[in-house]
Parts: C-alpha cells; sequence; structure tokens
C-alpha cells in the first residue's frame, strides 16, 4: 500500500504541479486541452463568429500567407476586430510585452525577471500610460479606439476560456492571460519607446570621462561627428529665440560618487535582456523619391526599419478598411492603428531618429535632511510610490520608487540620480498615428506630426501627387546650461527647460535633388543652432546614410526595382574607403605569401558583404583588428570601465576620420595626445598609418588562418557572418537559422553581430506612378508555432522578395483566402 | 477474459470522455475504480494503465484525424528541448495517461487488498 501511495503520489504531483523544468504534466499534455491545442488553432478556415461589442457585421479576409483585411461598416469596429485578431494570433506575445512595461513578469517566470521588473517599475511606463490614458476625455477618439480594441482582446480571451483552447504557452507556464485594459495597449506602446530611445549613453560618457579624462574623452566621443557625413537637411536653418542653444564649454569634472551611480546604472543595464536600452543594432532605413526621378513619373519610396528580428515578429501586416480608415501596413501587435504604411494618398514609413531624450540628474542631498533633494535652492521631498511585484515560486517583492522633479531615481549608489526620460512624458502618440492614417497630403501629415513627442522618428513620406518628404518629428529637449551628454547636477539650473520648435526640428519637403533619406544618420550639419545629441551612441556613424545617399545621386531615374535592389544592398562605405589606403600601406612593404594573397583579394574586390566574399571577412576582421590594436592598450593603461567593444562605432569613426588624413593614434603610456603626428617622442611610441595597417594586416590574415585554414579563398563571409531570427520566448529550437547572410552593420541591407540577430524587420516600397505596394517582414503572422504561418515569410524574405501589399478586393479573391464572418 | 474486456471498454470510455472536458485526471480515477473491482493485481493494473494509455492516446489520434498534429508535435518537441523531434511529446503523452491509469489503479489495488486483509483476520 505504501509503495502504490507513493508512486501515485509522485505522478500525480508532476501531473499537477510539476516537477524541475517539467510543467504541470496533467494540464500541459491533456490532448483536448493541453498544448496539444495549437494543432486547432494552427488551422486555418473559413469562420462565423459571433463578438460581443460589434455595432455591425464585419469581414475578415486572409490572403493565404496570412495577411489579414478588415472591412467593417464602422470605425469603432475596425479597432475592436483588430484586437480580436490580434489577439486570436499573437495573445501571448501581446501578453509578455504588457507584462515587460508593467513589471509583471516575475509573476509568470520567476524571480529570473525580477531585476527586469523593477526596472520598469522605477522606469514609469505603467505611471505614464497610467497619466496618458487619464488625460483622454470621454468623447476622445483614441480613447474609444483603445477601448473597442480592448474589447476585441477581451472577445478573444473569452473564447479561449470558454473553449479550453490557451494558446500553448500559457499552458506550459500555467497560468491565464488577465483582461486586457486601455492602458495595456499604451504600455506596449511605451514598450516600444524605451526600445528606440531610452539610453545610459550620458552615464557611459561619465565612465569614459573619469577614465580617460576630458581631453581624450572629448577627441574620442566628441559631440559633432567628426568623419564624413550626410545629412538630409542641410539647412539654412534659422534660430528661435526663446531658445537657447547648447555650446560646448569646458569640461565638467566627474566625482567619485557620480562614476559610482553610472557604473551602477550601466551594470544592471547590461544584465537585462535586448530592447530594455536603445542600441545601433536597432537601426534602420527610409528614402523617398519625387515623381521626377522616377521612372513611373510618380514617387518612390522605401523603408526597412531594423530591430531584433524575433519569431513571431514585433509586426503584424493589417489592412483597414472602415468609413474614417483605408490604411494597408504592419502595426504592432497589442496597439490599434497601422505603424508604417500607406492609405489611398499617402505612403509613409520611419526611422529612429537617434536625438538625445535621455537625460541624468545628479541630486544633491543633504544627510540632515533623509528623503529630500536640493532643487532651486530648496529642499523638497522625494515623492515616492509603492508596488508589489508577485513572484511565481517566491514571496511578492517590495519595491518603492522614488520620484524627483526630473524624473524616477534611477540608482542611490555613490550618488542619487534620477533619470528625465522623455518617453515618461505622457503624449497621445495614437492621435498622431490617426491622422497620419487619414492623411491625404502633406501639409496634413505635417500637422499630425506636430503632436509627436517620442521616440523621435525620421518620418519619409510620398504621395500620389509625386511630392516627398522627411520629417524627424518628436522632443528635442534643451537643457538651459551644462553638458547634457553627462550627468549633471539635479540643482535646477541645468534642467530641461524646453524643446526646439516644431518649425526648426530637421524636415525637408520636395528637396531639389529630388530625393530625401534617413538611416539614423545626424540629420543636420554641423551649423545647426541646437544641440540633439553627441555623435557617439547616439546617431549612427553615417555609413549606410553614405552609401543610400551615393546610390540615389547616380544619374538617371530610378524604379521600384531600384528601390529594392538598394534596400538588399551590401556596399559597405566604409569599407570602400580605407580599403584603398590599406592596400596602398600594404603594397609599399615585402608582403608575401598569405598577406600577399589576402591583399590581393582585397585588390579585387567590390565593397560587398556577400556570403562568398572572402574579401569581404578579410576586411572586416581587419577593421575589427585595427580598432582593437589601437585602443585596447588605452584602455588596459586608463582601467576604462566599458567595454572597449560597445565603443567601436565612435572610435572607428575616429580612426576613419585620421586614416583618412593618413594618420593614426599613438600608444599609451604616459601619452595623452592620440594622434601621431603629435605624439611627443620622448613619452608615446611612434607608430605611422602604414606600419599600424601593416600590423593589424599582419595579425588579421594569421587570426583568419588559424580559425578558417590556410587559404585565404576559403575565408568566404558565410563562414564567420550568420543570421538567426530568435524565437520570443527563447526557445532554441523554434528559431529560424542560424543561416550564413550577407551584409553587416554599415551596409543597406544591416547584419549587426556575429551571429546578426537584427535588420530589416520589415521591408517596405511604394511606386505611386505604378499604383504597386509590397512588403515584407521576417516572420508570420501567427505566434504559434504548429501554424504555417509561424515563420512563412522568411524564406521570401531572405531571398530579397516582396509579397504585394493587396487590396481587400484582390485579397478575397486571391488563391487560398479565408474569410472570418463577425456578427455583433 | 470477457470481464477484462469489459473493464478495459468501460473505464477506457468513460476516460475519454472525461479527459475531453478537460478532466485530465480522470484515468487515474478510472484506475482506482478497476483496481478496486477487478480482484488480481495482475490484471487489475494493465487494465488500468491501458485504460489511460488508450484514453490519451485516442483522443491524440482525434487530433491527428482532425488537425493533424505532426508540426505540433514537431513544436512541442523544440519547446522541451529535444530539437524537433515530433516523437518525444507523443510519447511522453501517452506515458502520462499510462501512469494515471497504472498508478490508480494500483493505489485501488493495494486499498482493495487493505480493506480485505483486515476482513479475514476478523472472520
Amino acid at each position: 500500500m505504501a509503495a502504490a501511495a507513493v508512486a501515485s503520489g509522485a505522478i500525480l504531483y508532476a501531473s499537477f504541479f510539476g516537477a524541475g523544468p517539467l510543467p504541470a504534466l496533467g494540464p500541459s499534455f491533456n490532448p483536448t486541452t493541453g498544448a496539444w491545442t495549437m494543432a486547432l488553432d494552427a488551422s486555418v478556415r473559413n469562420e462565423t463568429l459571433r463578438l460581443a461589442g460589434l455595432d455591425k457585421p464585419v469581414t475578415v479576409t486572409f490572403e493565404a500567407d496570412g495577411t489579414t483585411h478588415i472591412v467593417a461598416q464602422t470605425d469603432h469596429d475596425v479597432f475592436l476586430a483588430t484586437g480580436y485578431v490580434h489577439a486570436r494570433y499573437r495573445l501571448f506575445q501581446m501578453d509578455l510585452l504588457r507584462r515587460q512595461g508593467e513589471g509583471r513578469l516575475s509573476e509568470v517566470v520567476g524571480k529570473a525577471a525580477l531585476d527586469s521588473d523593477r526596472f520598469e517599475l522605477q522606469l514609469g511606463l505603467l505611471r505614464t500610460a497610467e497619466l496618458e490614458w487619464s488625460a483622454l476625455a470621454p468623447d476622445n477618439r483614441v480613447r474609444k479606439a483603445l477601448v473597442a480594441y480592448a474589447q476585441g482582446v477581451n472577445d478573444r480571451i473569452a473564447q479561449v476560456e470558454s473553449d479550453n483552447q490557451l494558446p500553448v504557452m500559457f499552458t506550459l507556464l500555467g497560468y491565464h492571460p488577465k483582461p486586457w485594459t486601455p492602458i495595456d495597449t499604451l504600455v506596449v506602446k511605451g514598450d516600444m519607446t524605451q526600445t528606440l530611445n531610452f539610453t545610459d549613453t550620458p552615464l557611459v560618457m561619465a565612465l569614459l570621462q573619469k577614465s580617460l579624462g576630458s581631453d581624450l574623452t572629448a577627441q574620442w566621443f566628441p559631440v559633432l561627428p567628426p568623419n564624413p557625413q550626410s545629412p538630409y537637411d542641410t539647412g539654412p536653418y534659422a534660430i528661435q529665440p526663446s531658445v537657447v542653444p547648447i555650446v560646448a564649454t569646458a569640461a565638467q569634472p566627474v566625482s567619485e560618487q557620480a562614476a559610482l551611480a553610472a557604473a551602477d546604472v550601466h551594470q544592471r543595464l547590461a544584465t537585462l535582456p535586448a530592447g530594455f536600452v536603445a542600441s545601433h543594432d536597432g537601426a534602420s532605413n527610409n528614402w523617398a523619391v519625387a515623381g521626377a526621378k522616377s521612372t513611373s513619373n510618380g514617387a518612390l519610396m522605401a523603408g526597412d526599419p531594423h530591430l531584433h528580428l524575433t519569431l513571431p515578429a514585433i509586426w503584424f501586416q493589417l489592412a483597414v478598411d472602415s468609413p474614417g480608415f483605408h490604411t494597408s501596413g504592419v502595426g504592432i501587435p497589442g496597439t490599434p492603428g497601422i505603424l508604417i504604411g500607406h492609405n489611398q494618398h499617402i505612403s509613409w514609413s520611419l526611422t529612429d531618429a537617434q536625438n538625445q531624450q535621455t537625460f541624468y540628474y545628479l541630486e544633491k542631498e543633504d544627510a540632515a535632511h533623509p528623503g529630500e533633494y536640493l532643487w532651486n535652492g530648496l529642499s523638497r521631498k522625494y515623492k515616492t510610490v509603492a508596488y508589489d511585484i508577485p513572484v511565481h515560486g517566491g514571496p511578492t517583492e517590495h519595491l518603492t520608487v522614488k520620484l524627483s522633479v526630473h524624473g524616477p531615481v534611477i540608482t542611490e549608489r555613490g550618488q542619487t540620480t534620477s533619470v528625465w526620460w522623455a518617453g515618461n512624458i505622457p503624449s497621445q502618440d495614437l492621435e498622431v498615428l490617426m491622422g497620419i492614417n487619414q492623411a491625404a497630403d502633406y501639409q496634413a501629415f505635417r500637422n499630425a506630426l506636430k503632436g509627436w513627442y517620442s521616440p523621435t522618428h525620421n518620418f519619409v513620406y510620398a504621395d500620389d501627387k509625386g511630392n516627398i518628404g522627411l520629417i524627424s518629428a518628436g522632443y528635442y529637449p534643451q537643457v538651459a546650461k551644462g553638458q547634457p551628454w553627462l550627468p549633471m547636477p539635479g540643482t535646477g539650473e541645468y534642467d530641461v527647460i524646453g524643446t526646439i520648435p516644431f518649425e526648426y526640428i530637421p524636415q525637408s519637403y520636395n528637396p531639389p535633388d529630388g530625393f530625401i533619406w534617413s538611416a539614423n544618420q545626424r540629420q543636420v550639419t554641423s551649423e545647426y543652432p541646437y544641440y540633439i545629441g553627441t555623435a557617439s551612441n547616439f546617431f549612427d556613424p553615417g555609413y549606410r546614410a553614405n552609401e543610400i545617399r551615393r546610390a540615389l545621386s547616380q544619374t538617371g531615374k530610378l524604379s521600384a526595382a531600384d528601390m529594392m535592389a538598394l534596400q538588399a544592398d551590401t556596399r559597405d562605405f566604409l569599407a570602400a574607403e580605407i580599403t584603398p589606403i590599406l592596400l596602398q600601406a600594404m603594397a609599399g612593404g615585402t608582403t608575401a605569401g598569405r598577406d600577399q594573397q589576402a591583399a590581393d583579394l582585397l585588390a579585387a574586390w567590390d565593397y560587398r558583404m556577400e556570403i562568398d566574399s572572402a574579401a569581404a571577412t578579410i576586411w572586416w576582421t581587419f577593421w575589427q583588428e585595427y580598432i582593437a590594436q589601437s585602443f585596447d592598450p588605452w584602455w588596459k593603461a586608463k582601467k576604462v570601465p566599458v567595454e572597449r567593444s560597445e565603443m567601436n562605432d565612435a572610435l572607428g569613426q575616429y580612426l576613419e576620420t585620421l586614416a583618412l588624413a593618413g594618420k593614426t593614434v599613438c600608444t599609451p603610456p604616459n601619452c595623452n595626445a592620440p594622434v601621431a603626428s603629435a605624439c611627443p617622442t620622448a613619452a608615446c611610441e611612434r607608430l605611422s598609418l602604414t606600419l599600424a595597417f601593416r600590423k593589424a594586416f599582419s595579425s588579421t590574415t594569421a587570426k583568419l588562418a588559424k580559425q578558417l585554414g590556410a587559404d585565404p579563398k576559403k575565408w568566404t563571409w558565410g563562414k564567420v557572418h550568420q543570421r538567426v531570427i530568435e524565437n520570443l520566448a527563447h526557445v532554441k529550437g523554434l528559431n529560424y537559422g542560424p543561416r550564413p547572410d550577407r551584409g553587416d552593420a554599415n551596409t543597406p541591407l544591416a547584419a549587426p553581430g556575429l551571429p546578426s540577430s537584427h535588420g530589416p524587420s520589415w521591408r517596405m516600397v511604394v511606386d505611386w506612378g505604378a499604383g504597386t505596394f509590397q512588403g515584407i517582414y521576417p516572420g508570420g503572422q501567427s505566434e504559434n508555432p504548429a501554424s504555417m504561418w509561424y515563420s512563412n515569410r522568411v524564406d521570401t524574405w531572405w531571398r530579397g522578395k516582396y509579397a504585394p501589399m493587396l487590396t481587400a478586393g484582390q485579397a478575397s479573391s486571391s488563391k487560398g483566402a479565408k474569410t472570418w464572418r463577425l456578427h455583433p | 477474459m470477457r470481464r477484462v474486456v469489459a473493464a478495459l471498454l468501460i473505464g477506457t470510455a468513460v476516460a475519454t470522455v472525461a479527459v475531453m472536458v478537460g478532466v485530465w485526471w480522470a484515468p487515474f480515477a478510472v484506475g482506482i475504480g478497476i483496481g478496486i473491482a477487478y480482484p488480481r493485481t495482475r490484471i487489475a493494473l494493465p487494465v488500468g494503465a491501458a485504460a489511460g494509455f488508450l484514453a490519451w492516446g485516442l483522443l491524440l489520434i482525434a487530433d491527428q484525424i482532425l488537425y493533424g498534429i505532426g508540426p505540433a508535435a514537431e513544436a512541442l518537441g523544440a519547446i522541451m528541448g529535444f530539437g524537433r523531434q515530433a516523437a518525444v511529446p507523443v510519447i511522453l503523452t501517452c506515458t502520462v495517461g499510462l501512469l494515471l491509469g497504472l498508478t490508480g489503479a494500483w493505489l485501488g489495488s493495494a486499498g482493495r487488498s487493505l480493506v480485505k486483509t483486515p476482513a479475514r483476520s476478523t472472520s
């Protein structure tokens, strides 16, 4: 009896509660209500459904690839149906996104997510979302859209609960989705803002300044980019007199306490998953060509936002038709509306503008007045907000967040530091999106963008009249004084006092050259009178922008096919600049054997980072080696507490600038003048650019021979550079790839990292002359890994192909289309 | 033999219907019933195990016929860390049903003998 009881107890325990990494076996593997329900969920068929809250019948058509068309008789219904469709295909992703922003991941995954939850609650996405919601009047159209959208999501949640058909990840993690609220949608919007423009760059700059000293920091990480750039708005610029421009003044010292605080936050952020801090990996391209320069005589537009590539993707492709909206494109599950797309008259896409929207303040405290800080000469109490963080399998965590006038206190180690972040300013981005979705011309588009605050984006525009434009819309915070790229005193004099007026932000309409472009580069020249961020870690180094401008500048007219070719272009602008200088350096020496073979490959190279190119591997490895050899000795000598590789973009820009001038950096120790020509010979080792290049090249070939064999012809880029599209829940078996792929961090076809998990998350090409709209994203509409729509678009995307963006009428008669009829 | 087949059929039918409406632990309860009702442990245990196995297995077959479980099995294998090995979740699922039925029958059978043994000693 005892043995039977023990065995039964063990089996029942494992079945009810799971064991170790195993989920509760009973509910998880029950063939009718457990994880196997993904088989039913994966089936695609015609359906007739009743949805609570609908005003009138709605038709939803799915193309064979899952692209969704909603035709509704009221605007309310189009948002409700969008919520339902999103939840039908992406409920777990939506739940993860809201939980991430609301600091509720630990509730379902346990203490492993506690750091993430604490940070998010400190930063305040939830507080901002609540403020945004409370600011919406009852008759506000955004409020109505959010309520309708939430109703649609909740219709689906009710359906899966009553049918016992929870999506697989809920079943395996053993929890049920809570009802969706409009605030959840606003939090998801906040997630994206955080991913794109929350940064710790001022803290990193403080750590660099503390270790390297102000001279080296200013030289290597300047405010204005030192290398050749392609700003799209070249002026002339007018200055708005009410906002004082920021001028770089004498270096501001970084105290021990401030450095401690900076190191604390930097280390904390480094341990959080990708996406919590804006990174250069998340770059993007967009451009437009005027009708006058187009083979179709209509405007052309191309957009490819580069993000972390995941399965399911961040995008859901949707076309909506209702009395107020006729829009097609991609949106983010969890939010209504089309973020990138087109309507009947205009098309738009966006890239991150990269200007500084995060500022850190060192609060002045007095031990005699705990819980207070000094601001504008007065002692003020910190406000506090208390949170409970439920933890799966552990006790509830309690967190108290302190708030100064600048924003949430982000660390109290060393010196109490708070963060002013534009993403924490309540904004009505959804109202702006609705305005864009309904705009019929540039004026309406521009007017809508006046309300866009954060994240700042470069919105490219093209219309059916042949016009093009680009507006870098959003807040450009200006401080009263100080050096905003470093943490600033929180005593009041250095506070953010306003933003650049909309009329004066970077923008351009129908430029004389007939084309316009953005690729996260600094949008304006050095003549621009306002501070918008430093060159390093805010703006992209500019190679993609330079290459795109070069390609669009070529004589002759351009076609949609040219736009597609440019989106898949692998020409590395930096390689094209530096390789001839490198070959010149190699030519002067006694290069032989392996080095000579490698140099010969470079000499015959077209600067394209193709899978079968050995020269591409040699170039990339050489440049990384050259940066390492130039700066690692400095990092060691100065004990820099920031990973050198984190700063490679800026260091590369500096080295590029020197190389174009025939110079290189000298080596420490006892040398504070980093340019070789300025090195005092007594204190620093002299090294000419030629010798430095030869040394790095020799190390490169030795390294590659060790890694890939003796024959340089076999050092193909595909052997070292692969791309992977990662499963959102970090299930490796559900990743796509890794597979050898083209491109690098500097090519228009962005593929940073080895392996690369970032890149073009959506590609769209519009030809208003031909009336063609085409798009593709690397993923599928469904998060269900058993669905044929889980990763069905990846191969097409990988080959650089597109799918036509059909109208609802075309979709319903397309091969393999399925239809849902939704009734009230 | 006829009683064995009857117990298996009835047990399987009851367990299948119950599992179908979400009562996933039904094979365990059915197993207890078989263990109590059937006097010989050597027979009760395999019958209970078979009823559990069939209840979960038949529903899996129904899923296969209705929707096709191949992609779902591959995905589950991947989630479990076995690559896209479709057989692993299928075997695991049937094993859970089998173990529930088996342990239920074992417990029922042991309980029956526990009740029966004191009764004998007092007579």
